[in-house]
């Protein structure tokens, strides 16, 4: 177990580094810089070519690709994420609010996404191919094929005009005042949350009524067990864990993902921070932000990964 | 057609409202609005975004400024200077400073201050950026010869001065600290202004609170105020309507005004004022066959923008048609002359004609097909977009768009690759001199992305610099107007901007002007009951 | 392992059953869900076809005179902002949103496809290189690695489609290289690589028909978040541009501003991606549900 562990440790570091690289290449690939970003875009009758030199040369942007690359990777092993491009203020200041809003909108979303998904799922495969699984289906997959933006638009619009109220428009830290920090975000929770559960749903219908026919299931029918002792301890055990690894990877995703639904429901999240640093070629923020994700992401993977083996010990001993 | 007559009576009420300016303010509250951008920086002399003004520009004062109660956004008045005076041959401007003014940590503020800051706005050091740089080419020196005196010495008379030293970004810092550090007010802030620094947290808001010792005694009526960062209008609309935030200082559309008028009645008063914001339709003169004035005089003789003005005044923030100056202001050409212009003529039909033709003359085949690069920025560049491809495919050209969002556009402009691109110019406040300093030839003004050299304009333009009387310049300025649009059709100007705040009717005090970069100091602005 | 009474009788109904219009009918019957998805996106293809027919006005056409004009007999939709007619440009929009949404799921899938049977196939060294690269692509969030495509490709509808695919290589490699993995195990392929057959012609030839299932599936999942990714680019003022009609764009600027005033130009365009991703999603499912095997129900 610990090799399989130790494995999986050590293929995140080239996956980790290929990131790296890849998201480098991408920005300096991409036409503009934070310089011209900065000063030839407000009209400004008088524009000054040296001013934007002084600039460039402050920001390290003159110096050779090799150099700024390896300048950054230094900056990394020391844990340093350096300064933003725009702002000239520390990253992890940056971050560190919007990190927190994003991280719990994920969490929430993830939670309503189970809530929804498990039951539904296996409503609708114990009564396959009746209305109630039609109507199960329907919901599920109206949610996924809302587009997000919209369902945002008409629920703050609904709100508005139905029941004169706003959610609070700056986010206050859980810790601080639970009731104005949970008014804002059950609204993107749900939207998104609804949107995700429709996954989850259909991986929990489809592992369930697998596990249905299995022959231990037919077995047990046949001893005359009564139905609802039989899915609770075995089919149901069988069957979340293929709904809590998609559910986890889905939560994995939503940390920078939700650029769409920050910007509709005017959420200071780390979504609108990865539009607004390419927007502004801020390199050096978007090369943090995208290494976080992507660490975030691997490191639930690995999570996932090794409950997954712990769970079930035929994988662990390929 | 009941709502219109329904806003027509708010607008009217609400002016009648303002006119009766007999109301006593009101100390205390707290102002909270939206702003669509967040500061890169609190260095007003390096930055060029409104996002900087309109949530710092409270902690600072100007030297001079624009008087905040007049409409028209135009005449100067007094802020740290008390006086000034000119000399005869108009090279030497002296100024008097107030006393008792204090920064936020308790200094005295001297000329030393005045000299330091404009030392490092007009003179400044190797590494240190001062984006207005060249508006004051024609000084030579600033001298503090006393404690409460400053004095500007130029190299050649201008008519435009003052109007330079108005710009809100001026923000007077002080000397013992750039001494030290010319970046400290990057990161950091310290003024003499109304309010005082209290909390910025990034991507969220700034507050501020009330200078208690502010040299201007009973001012600001405020407690304070709190700056909202909101990206997203649809937000900031929503703000306003939940009452969560009282005025919102760049603009609205015309259809968020209604909305609002709609769902609060009279506790909303809007203002309306035009705005000195205007696009241009850029042409590269170095790509075929926009190097022909034919095919140029074309484009601008197929747009129809007087019914433009009545249609895309009902969904986007523009109004009326203008030439070279804000419409109403003291050098704008009146609608009868410009009707002389071409692209102005009240008789479109003809004009297209006329432009069709001009096009077969130059060899320009039916069904030609160009692009048009066009700004990522939703409001006014997508409508005005799609109206100028509109009305171009009038006259038989078929237009593609491509839109290039908005780091990056500026650098493809520059580069040269574009045909015919979308440009625009924001002033904060109504200046010839200003105004149409970016048509000068390529060689005397390298932000000029038409790609030409026009000597001819170019001398029209100092002429009306140098002009020692109002009527005289006028005249040049109407040359000006005629060659750059009409006889060699460099740029085309499309309609004015039209600046629409509806804020709450609690806020008073606060009157709209033609900039949005103007009038952000917050101190004659009270909240009523 | 004894032979049931169902399985006789589905072998015997097999034999029965013939031509292609007899399992049109068989899946109408058994899955009426994915059939109501067939037909929607039926109607979606052929309303793109015949836009020029259908459409009862030029989606580019303005009208001064009739901004904004609610829906009545001239404008069954209503009009935008500039009086272009909302039916006409829905109608148009499909197109589009067809055009943009199988282009960017067959060039996903196709591309993923390749790569994961020829990752399976050759394995080892070869195999971990690939899987390494794909995951670098799959730690990007979907919408992150489009914008960054679109930021240096630049925007417009050749572009958009680029920018959406790219995201779906690697969840397609991943999802057909394991059912490649079974199929690399088949006494066919082991004969083949006996025969001689260059690597070529056993990928092509031998593996990835029998993948065929999965990568159909794929694809029309992919159909279905094509369309609203590219909604959601277009939202962003990142995707297709003005004044081609899509329906992602409708929903952009003054749809939101005058969603009280005028709310048919927001609610309509929502409607059709809806509707669009919901049919896709519907017939995808089914189609899962009809080609694996294991899920058939008697």
């Amino acid at each position: 177990m610990g090799y399989y562990i130790l494995k999986r440790l050590l293929a995140m570091i080239p996956t980790l580094l290929g990131v790296a690289v890849l998201i480098f290449v991408l920005l300096r690939v991409v036409p503009g810089d934070v310089v011209e970003a900065r000063y030839l875009t407000q009209g400004s009758q008088f524009q000054s070519q040296e001013l934007m030199d002084i600039e460039r040369r402050k920001l390290g942007l003159d110096q050779p690709l090799w150099k700024q690359f390896a300048g950054w990777m230094a900056g990394l092993a020391r844990l340093d994420f350096g300064l933003s491009m725009w702002t000239g203020a520390p990253i992890t200041e940056e971050i560190k609010l919007r990190f927190a809003l994003s991280l719990q909108l994920a969490i929430m979303a993830s939670a309503i996404a189970t809530l929804l998904a498990i039951p539904l799922g296996i409503l609708a495969a114990i009564k396959q191919d009746t209305w109630v699984d039609y109507a199960v289906r329907v919901f599920s997959i109206a949610g996924l094929a809302t587009p997000s933006f919209w369902l945002g638009i008409l629920m703050i619009l609904g709100m508005l005009i139905f029941f004169k109220w706003l959610p609070p428009m700056v986010f206050t830290p859980l810790w601080v005042n639970p009731w104005d920090n949970l008014a804002q975000l059950i609204w993107p929770a749900l939207a998104v949350g609804y949107r995700y559960s429709a996954v989850g749903m259909r991986m929990m219908r489809s592992a369930m009524l697998e596990v249905l026919r299995e022959d231990y299931i037919r077995t047990a029918r046949a001893k005359g067990l009564w139905l609802k002792l039989i899915l609770a301890r075995h089919a149901l055990k069988n069957a979340i864990l293929p709904v809590l690894t998609i559910i986890s990877l889905e939560f994995a995703f939503l940390l920078g993902g939700l650029v769409v639904t920050e910007q509709v429901f005017n959420l200071n999240g780390l979504g609108m921070l990865f539009v607004e640093a390419i927007a502004r070629r801020d390199y050096t923020l978007t090369q943090a932000l995208v290494m976080l994700v992507a660490t975030f992401f691997l490191i639930v993977n690995f999570v996932v990964d090794i409950a997954y083996a712990w769970l079930d010990p035929r994988i662990r001993y390929r | 057609m009941r709502r219109l007559a329904r806003l027509l009576a708010l607008a009217a009420g609400a002016m009648l409202a303002f006119s009766a300016q007999a109301q006593t303010p009101r100390s205390g509250g707290e102002l909270i609005f939206p702003v669509p951008s967040e500061p890169p920086s609190y260095d007003g002399h390096r930055e060029e975004t409104f996002g900087l003004i309109h949530p710092i520009a409270p902690f600072y004062n100007l030297l001079l400024r624009v008087d905040p109660l007049d409409r028209s956004g135009t005449k100067p008045a007094p802020d740290l200077a008390e006086s000034w005076t000119v000399s005869r041959d108009g090279l030497v401007y002296t100024f008097k400073l107030r006393r008792g003014v204090k920064f936020h940590d308790g200094a005295d503020l001297t000329s030393r201050d005045v000299k330091a800051t404009y030392d490092k706005i007009i003179f400044p050091p190797a590494g240190v950026g001062s984006s207005r740089k060249g508006q004051y080419s024609d000084v030579a020196a600033v001298e503090a010869p006393d404690s409460h005196t400053v004095v500007f010495r130029l190299k050649e008379p201008s008519g435009s001065f003052i109007s330079s030293l108005l710009s809100p970004y001026n923000f007077i810092y002080k000397a013992d600290i750039l001494a030290k550090d010319m970046h400290w007010y990057e990161k950091n802030i310290m003024g003499t202004g109304p309010f005082t620094f209290v909390e910025h947290v990034k991507g969220s808001h700034v507050v501020g609170k009330k200078n208690p010792n502010y040299w201007d005694k009973g001012k600001p009526y405020l407690d304070g105020f709190r700056a909202i960062f909101m990206r997203d209008s649809a937000a900031q609309v929503a703000a306003i309507r939940g009452e969560r935030a009282h005025i919102q200082f760049r603009g609205f559309s015309p259809a968020e005004r209604d909305s609002l008028v709609a769902a609060l009645g009279n506790k909303i008063t809007v203002q309306e004022s035009p705005w000195d914001c205007i696009l241009l339709v850029g042409i590269n003169h170095e790509k075929k066959p926009f190097d022909d004035k034919r095919v140029r005089r074309a484009l601008t003789l197929a747009i129809d923008r007087y019914e433009g003005s009545k249609a895309l005044s009902r969904i986007a923030i523009v109004k009326e048609v203008a030439g070279v100056q804000v419409p109403g202001t003291p050098f704008a050409t009146p609608p009868e002359e410009l009707a002389k212009v071409a692209g102005y003529w009240p008789d479109i039909k003809a004009s297209r004609a006329e432009a069709r033709r001009l096009l077969k003359e130059a060899g320009v085949p039916e069904g030609f097909s160009f692009t048009f690069t066009n700004r990522g920025i939703p409001m006014p560049y997508e409508p005005l977009g799609v109206w100028l491809i509109d009305q171009w495919r009038q006259i038989g050209l078929n237009v593609k768009q491509e839109v290039i969002e908005a780091a990056a556009y500026f650098g493809v402009i520059r580069r040269g690759d574009t045909q015919v691109h979308m440009d625009f110019q924001c002033g904060y406040i109504v200046e010839p001199d200003l105004d149409m300093y970016k048509f000068l030839s390529t060689d005397r003004n390298p932000a000029n992305y038409g790609r030409y050299k026009d000597p001819v304009l170019d001398g029209l333009y100092d002429k009306q610099s140098r002009a020692t009387n109002v009527e005289e310049r006028k005249k040049f300025v109407r040359e000006f107007e005629k060659r750059l649009l009409d006889e060699e059709a460099h740029y085309l100007m499309t309609l004015q901007w039209h600046r629409i705040i509806p804020h709450s009717a609690k806020v008073k005090g606060w009157t709209v002007t033609p900039s949005h970069y103007l009038n952000n100091m917050l101190d004659t602005v009270w909240l009523s009951e | 392992m004894s032979v049931s009474a169902q399985t006789l009788e589905e072998l015997a109904r097999a034999g029965e059953r013939t031509g292609w219009r007899a399992a049109v009918g068989d899946f109408i019957r058994r899955r009426p869900l994915g059939a109501v998805g067939g037909f929607i996106v039926l109607i979606m293809a052929l309303a793109a076809a015949t836009a020029g027919f259908l459409a009862p006005y030029h989606p580019l056409e303005t009208d001064y005179g009739a901004m904004l004009a609610a829906p009545d007999a001239k404008h069954w939709l209503g009009t935008d902002a500039f009086g272009r007619d909302v039916l006409s440009r829905i109608i148009y929009g499909s197109r589009t949103a067809l055009m943009v949404g199988l282009g960017a799921s067959l060039l996903g899938a196709t591309l993923g496809s390749l790569i994961g049977v020829a990752s399976a196939y050759f394995g080892g060294r070869v195999d971990l290189v690939v899987q390494r690269i794909m995951d670098v692509f799959f730690a990007f969030p979907v919408i992150i690695l489009a914008l960054a495509v679109v930021a240096v490709l630049g925007t417009g509808a050749g572009n958009v489609i680029l920018a959406i695919a790219t995201p779906m290589v690697p969840r397609c490699a991943r999802v057909v290289r394991s059912s490649a993995l079974a199929v690399r195990e088949m006494p066919y392929v082991d004969a083949a690589r006996a025969a001689g057959y260059g690597h070529r012609r056993i990928i092509l030839r031998h593996m990835l028909p029998n993948v065929m299932a999965p990568i159909l599936i794929m694809a029309t999942a992919f159909l279905g978040e094509a369309i609203l990714l590219e909604a959601s680019l277009s939202f962003l003022g990142l995707g297709v541009q003005e004044p081609t009609a899509a329906w992602g764009l409708m929903l952009r600027g003054a749809a939101v501003q005058f969603a009280e005033a005028a709310p048919w130009m927001a609610i309509f365009p929502g409607l059709a991606i809806s509707l669009a991703v919901f049919g896709f999603n519907l017939f995808g499912d089914s189609l899962r549900d009809a080609l694996d095997p294991r899920l058939r129900t008697q």
